[in-house]
């Protein structure tokens, strides 16, 4: 059987030419390389069919396993290697040199091809472009003009020094009488015990600081001298880089023209990698990166300015270099770098608490977007027009009846399936509300109706059914004066346990707490001078049924109370927060 | 083009067998460009009858003859003894790797701290004396960070003669802020010896050549070893020929003992350190050729430490002391530049830098020992580079195969530089780490980018050594 015999029960056609003659098509799968196969039987490999087997059979081009596949190997002639001669600098025969490698072909055509083409590798020598160096009397004009320029920018650092330096005096100033101020007021403080005076002080105090601290980039903080120090210690670096940087420009003017060729000539040789230049210029070791960086900026600027103007980006880029700003930068960084491991790690130690606020407050958010989201939730999409009148009405109390009745059953279902876990009865018909009860009322006995409710209770699993029918077959022969008078008590649907039980080891339900809450109620009671029995004990003096009852009501709603209390304390906190966020505080 | 067609696109290779020539200052490498290994290590010196006649290279140099004395050939990387040296190395090329001169072009490894002159001098001898048709010169660093494929590193080279640390920024050294102090290998044996004959007089120090055979002993009684016969009763052995075969010695001592501790021993907490170091299980046995068994406990990891704290190490003996003046490290870089003009201003090279660490034993001494040399040049570093090269530092040379070395100067570099993250890279296998620069010369020389800037021999008739020198080698 065949591939072509498969095909042929499964109805499928070729994609042949109808015109090609079989004999032909016969000789094609006779002659295709494949038929002889090992390990694999005859009519398994005919169903691979004329296509290219999926897996490779060793030995497929030679036709005789995997020997003779070797062996053709061995039989074929090698392409030729050649260890060719080239010159890598074919750009300047007079440079050039003959090195020898090893090429894949026969002599002849590669030297042809040799003829031809340009070393493969040349294509990788590239160069910077750079901007030409002006002529001598354009340069001269030029280092003039950015002397003047220089010169107007030093006036005015002068200027911005002296501004920053009255500023400080003032702030000086400021300082010394806010501290006075300060002082005196704590006087004020010491002899005055009354807590409004305080405040107004207080008050009075800050007015006056925000009169005073108009302008001022540091924020002075009344509570630490420290941070006073810190800001002194800014103002001195500021001041500091300010003298650095006006030094520079004073002694940069000293470019001589052929020095600056020596700039071009490294800038060219080292294609603008400014470290390098830096380190192999000789001509002045005096002269920093950044002098050089700004040489060749501002004169390539010019250049390319009076060349042609479509390089307008890259010359704003290159005129934007500020000489003053990249050392500042520098020595900004450098500062980083010096930090002690003890700065870093309170640094880092800061970044991690910052980012944890972050997540409370975020987490806050959505909690309270969680609520509101709760609040609004009946929110109805569609419009009340159709309940306007009184036929709409009416069917919006049906539907709402509907939907409540829909709940009830929903949340009786619930009961039931963790009721009826070991029994699926359906529930009885309510006692009172079942006819037949009332029947049977009449004409059975009390026992006998004491006896049908238990089995009934029994049935359904209802505990309430079965307390119901205790205190009902009790209500015939005691009042409720009476009952009250022999502390007579039905335990509805408490979980009693065999045997004897002193009230005073009862476990109230309200006790039944975070031992947080408990103490934090045990504190509240103690305040109150309500009797606990005595320290650490939970219970009434004289625990009775009633004082227990009150009492286990006393602590739920203690509870509940320190629970609002905490919310209140949380909400007025946020709104605190939202409040100083946008800015009402 | 090249060697195989698909692959050429790859790693861009271009193999032309070219020579590499690593000269150091204990072992000199030669071999072929795209070799993982230099076909010959050979020591940097050469054997001579006291008459001038015959020169001995390689492993002919250290057999005992009458009237014979072994001389280096290089000091702190460079050639002192030149008429030895083109020696050697024709020795190299025609006997050992048995070259054709014109068929390829040679590659020498230098230093950075090389003057102007002496590499003139290098250029002139290897152009007139050998017939290479094109030669390059490469820094040592350069080569150890293609070696490493990191075009951004600092070089750490701690060699026999010198250590030496280098910043490496896109594949080329900077010379500025390179460092270099001579508390390297030979300073250790020189502390071995010192040691030697200042704590343990009766210790019998012949070096192998006189010794036939031995019984074992232990260090204070005597040596019992039967002395061999030498040429003329061993009169003959020059003192030379003595002192070189004893570094030898030292030179095992060191490679068998030596141990870095983990932090100074001299200064600050000394006692802790010095009762840890002297428990037993840090204590070793050697043996001397004379058959005396010595033990060392402390001294083994204060022969390390000298390395990284030179100034708590004094000799006994004054002639080392003289031989190793007082050194900061810092290479004093002369100004190639025609017009020379002195500096106008006094203001500092590195006013954009910061200035070191206030190492205050240093102010007064001026001697930084390892790790002091290499955070110095870190902090002389453009800021920002900083980052990137502390990143990147590479360890190498023979001297940094001491144990626990590595470990030492990062422990050291991390907490003198808190905001820095260091990184050491040091490559695990030994003989890769003492012959790094040369198989960084062999990768270079394979990237079919670089043949474009051989320089012929043609080139440099026309041009001449001073242009060359400026224009190609810079």
């Amino acid at each position: 059987m065949s591939a072509r015999d498969i095909l042929d029960v499964l109805n499928v056609q070729r994609d042949e030419l109808p015109g090609l003659p079989s004999k032909k098509r016969k000789k094609l799968n006779s002659d295709s390389p494949m038929p002889r196969q090992t390990g694999m039987a005859r009519e398994l490999y005919n169903l691979l069919g004329p296509n290219t087997p999926p897996v490779h059979l060793g030995g497929v081009s030679g036709g005789g396993g995997g020997l003779g596949g070797l062996k053709d190997k061995m039989n074929l002639k090698p392409s030729p290697w050649t260890r060719l001669e080239f010159n890598p600098q074919q750009g300047n025969d007079s440079k050039g040199i003959k090195l020898y490698h090893w090429v894949k072909g026969s002599r002849e055509l590669l030297e042809q091809e040799q003829a031809t083409k340009e070393y493969l590798f040349a294509k990788f020598n590239t160069g910077v472009e750079i901007p030409e160096l002006v002529g001598e009397e354009l340069y001269e004009q030029y280092m003039q003009e950015f002397e003047e320029k220089e010169e107007e920018e030093i006036v005015q650092a002068r200027l911005e020094a002296e501004a920053r330096r009255k500023k400080e005096e003032e702030r000086r100033k400021e300082r010394a009488k806010n501290e006075e101020k300060k002082q005196a007021k704590e006087q004020d403080k010491d002899q005055s015990k009354d807590e409004q005076d305080k405040d107004q002080s207080k008050d009075e105090q800050s007015k006056g600081e925000q009169i005073n601290d108009k302008n001022i980039e540091v924020s002075i903080d009344d509570a630490g001298a420290g941070a006073d120090a810190d800001a002194d210690a800014e103002v001195d670096t500021d001041t500091g880089a300010a003298d650095n940087t006006g030094g520079i420009v004073t002694v940069a003017s000293t470019w001589t023209y052929e020095e600056t060729k020596y700039l071009w000539d490294l800038c060219k040789a080292f294609e603008l990698k400014w470290p390098i230049i830096h380190d192999r210029y000789t001509y002045d070791l005096g002269r920093t990166q950044e002098d050089l960086k700004e040489q060749f900026y501002r004169l390539s600027a010019k250049a390319l300015d009076s060349h042609d103007a479509q390089s307008k980006a890259l010359i704003d880029g290159l005129e934007l270099y500020s000489k003053s700003k990249e050392t500042e930068r520098k020595q900004y960084l450098e500062n980083l770098l010096k930090r002690t491991p003890a700065e870093i790690a309170e640094e880092e130690s800061l970044v991690i608490e910052a980012r944890r606020f972050e997540l409370a407050a975020k987490k806050m958010l959505i909690e309270r977007s969680h609520l509101l989201t709760l609040l609004d939730s009946p929110q109805s999409s569609q419009s009340i027009l159709q309940y306007n009148s009184s036929q709409g009405l009416a069917t919006l109390y049906n539907n709402l009846m509907i939907m409540d009745k829909n709940q009830k059953k929903k949340q009786g279902q619930l009961q039931k399936v963790q009721n009826s876990n070991f029994d699926p009865v359906p529930p009885a018909i309510p006692v009172a509300a079942s006819s037949s009860f009332k029947k049977e009322r009449v004409f059975q006995t009390p026992l006998q109706q004491h006896l049908a409710g238990v089995l009934k209770s029994n049935q359904s699993n209802n505990i309430k059914l079965e307390t119901n029918s205790i205190q009902q077959l009790l209500m015939k022969r005691l009042t409720q004066k009476e009952e009250e008078a022999y502390g007579l008590h039905y335990h509805s649907n408490e979980k009693l346990n065999p045997g004897v039980l002193l009230r005073s080891a009862q476990k109230l339900p309200g006790l039944q707490q975070r031992q947080s809450v408990l103490k934090s109620v045990s504190t509240l009671l103690q305040e109150l001078d309500v009797p606990t029995g005595g320290g650490t004990s939970w219970k009434p003096v004289m625990p009775t049924r009633k004082t227990m009852a009150k009492y286990d009501e006393l602590i739920r709603s203690v509870v509940a109370l320190l629970e609002m209390k905490k919310g209140k304390d949380r909400l007025e906190a946020e709104i605190r927060l939202i409040k100083s966020q946008k800015g009402l505080e | 083009m090249a060697t195989s067609g698909n692959n050429t696109a790859v790693y861009g290779g271009d193999e032309i067998n070219a020579i590499v020539l690593d000269p150091g200052s204990y072992y000199s490498r030669v071999g072929y460009a795209g070799d993982d290994f230099p076909k010959l290590v050979i020591e940097s010196a050469y054997g001579e009858s006291k008459d001038g006649g015959k020169r001995f290279y390689g492993d002919r140099v250290g057999l005992a003859r009458e009237n014979y004395e072994v001389k280096p050939i290089i000091k702190d990387l460079m050639v002192t003894d030149w008429d030895a040296a083109v020696e050697q190395y024709r020795y190299c090329f025609e006997e050992y790797l048995q070259l054709q001169y014109d068929e390829q072009p040679i590659l020498i490894t230098e230093p950075v701290w090389t003057q102007h002159r002496y590499r003139q001098k290098l250029i002139e001898t290897f152009y007139e004396e050998f017939d290479f048709p094109a030669l390059y010169l490469a820094r040592k660093p350069t080569c150890v960070s293609f070696q490493q494929g990191r075009a951004n590193c600092l070089v750490v080279d701690i060699g026999h003669d010198s250590v030496s640390v280098t910043p490496v920024i896109d594949g080329i050294s900077l010379l500025k802020n390179s460092m270099k102090t001579n508390y390297a290998g030979a300073f250790i044996n020189d502390h071995i010896e010192d040691l030697i004959s200042s704590q343990y007089p009766k210790l019998c120090t012949d070096s192998y050549y006189k010794i036939r055979s031995k019984t074992p002993t232990t260090y204070p009684e005597p040596a019992q070893c039967v002395y061999r016969a030498l040429p003329n009763g061993g009169i003959g052995v020059t003192p030379l020929f003595d002192t070189y075969m004893k570094q030898h010695l030292w030179h095992e001592v060191k490679e068998a003992l030596v141990e870095v501790p983990d932090s100074k021993l001299h200064g600050g907490s000394k006692n802790i350190s010095n009762s840890i170091y002297n428990q037993d299980q840090y204590k070793r046995q050697f043996q001397f050729p004379a058959g005396q068994y010595v033990t060392f406990g402390i001294e083994r990891f204060e022969l390390a430490d000298c390395i990284f704290d030179p100034v708590s190490y004094s000799f006994k003996n004054a002639k080392y002391t003289e031989k190793y003046p007082p050194s900061n490290g810092e290479l004093t870089l002369k100004n190639t530049h025609e017009d020379y003009k002195p500096l106008k201003r006094a203001r500092k090279a590195e006013s954009n830098q910061s200035t070191p660490p206030p190492l205050d034993r240093l102010h007064i001494t001026g001697i930084r020992g390892l790790t002091e040399l290499v955070s110095s040049t870190l902090s002389n570093i453009d800021i920002d580079l900083r980052a990137l090269t502390a990143h990147n530092i590479i360890v190498t040379g023979g001297g940094s195969l001491i144990p626990q070395l590595t470990d030492r100067l990062y422990n050291e570099l991390s907490s003198i530089n808190p905001g820095l993250k260091i990184r050491l890279h040091a490559v695990g296998n030994a003989s890769e780490r003492t012959n790094q620069a040369w198989i960084g010369g062999s990768v270079l020389l394979s990237l079919g980018t670089f043949h474009q800037m051989w320089v012929s021999k043609h080139e440099y008739e026309e041009a001449g050594p001073d242009r060359i020198l400026t224009q190609r080698f810079r």
